[in-house]
């Protein structure tokens, strides 16, 4: 193993080396969350020009606001329903991708070109997909006229947006759980073979506990993208609507900020889903993360 | 020396700036055949004259416009002119960010400018904030081929009537007789302002930043319950129920035979109607037993902000002086269907011979239908984070159409989360007095 001072021989040029990214994340990132912190204390005329320290009035109101919890409880349905099943999907493709079956080899390659489809993208062809006149369902709207109606009925919008989710997340987490399962030595497989376990006993006993790393990185990069990252299909497919159906708090905060000029609320709830989500965070790595074996 | 040269090069790029100083930028949030008409008429005032040069930039709608003009601003990077649209009009009156044009154009003959477009955008003090530029109105449209189909010769002018023809309409196989999409502007602005209601107290918020919302308990709630049970009867149909996925989509491309939609669509639905059926429009129907109010201006206007070198305010004032030409107004209205709203291109219509073209067809019954009797409610609306409230209504109003609560339920909550918006605004400009 090579000792880091041998890398760099200046101690100052790794520095250097990061700086040009550093100073992105901290104007585009620490900048405003830090602005977002500070504005959630006043309340901010829109042009600016006049700004009131108000305390804690603003959380007051977010808080005692049945709009935002309900944006609350949407946004936790989407992460847990949303997440799960974006890491489910791409688990079941790369434990099949990874069986010598037919048409695995290209399957491995088809399933990962929708990483360079944008989320806005992805919105906007799901829209389509799934538009009761024209879209795959529109068969179903013909023998059961109105049961589908995503512009209507605020849970046939939620699916949509939960399936374009999905779609999108496959790509990322099948490479990861793929490189998991390939790692795996082929003679685990072989020991348990002989030992008499056919391929589902294998999967369960042998496959899925050695990529539990893999599983758990997934799992916090979707539970914590799955908060922001829904926004994209949002503002392209649903609008927050029918009726606020898919108005989660990421939509709220932009809605309030932008359209309402509420600079004081969405920074008020930008700070408050801001700690939710290292909250959350934390406590996978607490309750989950410690118990994932990392040796094999 | 280093120094001695970097002086003077800013002092050259200085002289150099306020010697063409009279570029000015102008934002607009319009887009097809509107945003052709707007840089038509850039092109034309770039041309016409040799001293400014006006930038026309399109933002991609009104809300989008109004975000960037609020970055812009903080950043003091803003433009001089932008096109704002009505719902924000006190949001700019209090922002601190405009001048009145009244203010720096005092010889103009503004009121030359019909009392319905004044009433919307002028101070208590009468005087004009903005300039009306693109100003529409609510209008009813009709497909008369579809109707005459179905055996419906007059076209009907109160909501009785239009329901009655819905009903032949759908009777005889039509599967949308009538259209729209629900908009606050359209089921509740337009509609409380031609049947005499206030939507909210002390006069629509002309009176002070303390009014309250009171449309959920005006005859508007019975005429949105209406429009819930005629949605479940299958006479009137939302943007979703539609293949085309949009009310005027719908209309005009034959799916839907009536809508309401403002004028500035005008243009867009004859194109479409071309050679495929016959366009009708005629002002919104009534419910019987109301007298007819005016409708109000809708569409938007041009405010001067604040923060420009004299160069560049008279730049500005010259664009706003040649968009108000009466043959550039024409020209306007011609090519998009808004209302030209000054008596003296009224004149002029009717002076050009081409009075009864199908081209201002919207101008004469955009005008009557502004110019009916006003009441102290039908001035237009003055509250604050008016743009966020029209998106709770159509929330909530979203939630009745789709059988989630019932239409009073609805209104009853957008009442109160409009309330609340008020009170955020009324403390936002604490001890401003409107203007």
């Amino acid at each position: 193993m090579t000792s880091e001072s041998t890398l760099f021989s200046n101690r100052w040029l790794p520095a250097l080396l990061v700086a040009p990214f550093m100073l992105l994340i901290v104007l585009f990132f620490y900048v405003p969350i830090f602005q977002a912190f500070y504005w959630s204390f006043f309340l901010e005329q829109p042009f600016g020009g006049g700004s009131m320290f108000v305390g804690l009035d603003n959380f007051a109101r977010v808080l005692s606001d049945r709009e935002f919890w309900q944006a609350g409880w949407r946004t936790i349905l989407f992460m847990v329903t949303g997440s799960s099943l974006a890491v489910l999907v791409p688990l079941i493709l790369a434990v099949a991708a990874d069986r010598k079956i037919r048409l695995s080899l290209p399957a491995r390659n088809v399933l990962v070109w929708p990483k360079g489809v944008a989320g806005a993208s992805i919105g906007v062809v799901f829209a389509f997909v799934f538009n009761p006149f024209v879209g795959i369902l529109a068969p179903l709207n013909q023998a059961f006229p109105g049961i589908w109606a995503p512009g209507i009925d605020g849970t046939d919008a939620f699916i949509t947006l939960i399936a374009a989710h999905v779609w999108g997340g496959i790509p990322f987490n099948f490479v990861i759980l793929l490189a998991g399962l390939q790692s795996i030595p082929r003679t685990m497989h072989q020991a348990a073979a002989m030992d008499g376990a056919g391929p589902w006993r294998r999967i369960f006993d042998v496959q899925l506990p050695l990529i539990m790393p893999q599983l758990f990185l997934t799992l916090v990069l979707e539970f914590t993208e799955s908060v922001t990252s829904a926004f994209a299909l949002i503002d392209t497919i649903t609008h927050g609507g029918p009726g606020g159906a898919t108005t989660l708090l990421v939509y709220k905060i932009y809605k309030d900020g932008f359209s309402g000029y509420d600079l004081s609320g969405a920074s008020t709830q930008t700070a408050i889903l801001m700690v939710f989500v290292i909250l959350l965070t934390a406590a996978q790595f607490v309750f989950l993360g410690r118990r994932i074996n990392y040796e094999r | 020396m280093k120094i001695s040269i970097l002086a003077a090069a800013a002092a050259l790029m200085a002289g150099a700036c306020s010697a063409q100083a009279a570029n000015i930028e102008f934002w607009y949030g319009n887009t097809g055949p509107v945003e052709s008409a707007i840089k038509a008429q850039c092109d034309a005032f770039n041309a016409a004259q040799p001293q400014h040069k006006v930038t026309c930039v399109g933002q991609g709608s009104y809300e989008v416009s109004m975000q960037k003009a609020i970055a812009a601003f903080r950043a003091k990077n803003h433009p001089v002119l932008i096109q704002f649209f009505d719902a924000g009009t006190l949001d700019l009156m209090l922002s601190n960010a405009v001048v009145p044009v009244q203010e720096i154009l005092p010889d103009v003959k503004w009121d030359n400018y019909i009392a319905g477009a004044r009433a919307y955008y002028e101070t208590s003090g009468g005087k004009l904030f903005a300039q009306p530029y693109n100003a529409s109105t609510l209008l009813f449209y009709t497909n008369r081929t579809e109707l005459e189909k179905a055996g419906i010769t007059q076209t009907p002018t109160t909501w009785e009537e239009v329901i009655n023809a819905a009903r032949k309409l759908k009777a005889a196989g039509h599967a949308c007789p009538f259209v729209t999409d629900g908009d606050t502007w359209r089921v509740l602005e337009q509609f409380s302002a031609r049947h005499g209601l206030p939507i909210a107290s002390r006069h629509n918020g002309y009176d002070g930043l303390d009014a309250e919302y009171v449309f959920n308990t005006t005859f508007a709630a019975k005429h949105l319950q209406n429009l819930v049970d005629w949605r479940k009867e299958g006479l009137v149909k939302l943007n979703a129920d539609t293949k085309a996925g949009n009310y005027t989509a719908a209309f005009n491309a034959g799916e839907c035979a009536m809508m309401e939609g403002s004028s500035g669509s005008y243009a867009a639905s004859t194109k479409a109607f071309d050679g495929k059926y016959q366009l009708s429009v005629n002002m919104a129907p009534m419910y019987k037993g109301y007298d007819r109010h005016n409708t109000l201006v809708g569409g938007a206007s041009i405010y001067v902000m604040k923060g420009h070198d004299q160069a560049q305010v008279d730049g500005a004032k010259a664009f706003l002086d040649f968009l108000r030409k009466p043959e550039q107004q024409m020209a306007f209205t011609a090519a998009t269907g808004y209302v030209p709203v000054t008596n003296d291109v009224l004149e002029a219509i009717n002076n050009s011979g081409d009075a009864k073209a199908a081209k201002y067809a919207t101008a004469a019954i955009g005008i009557e239908s502004m110019n009916q009797p006003p009441t102290a409610d039908s001035r237009g609306i003055r509250l604050g984070f008016y743009v966020q409230f029209r998106e709770i209504f159509m929330e909530e109003t979203q939630k009745a159409y789709g059988g989630q609560q019932t239409m009073q339920v609805s209104l009853d909550n957008a009442k109160k989360r409009g309330d609340e918006l008020l009170r955020r605004f009324e403390q936002t400009y604490k001890g401003v007095k409107l203007p």
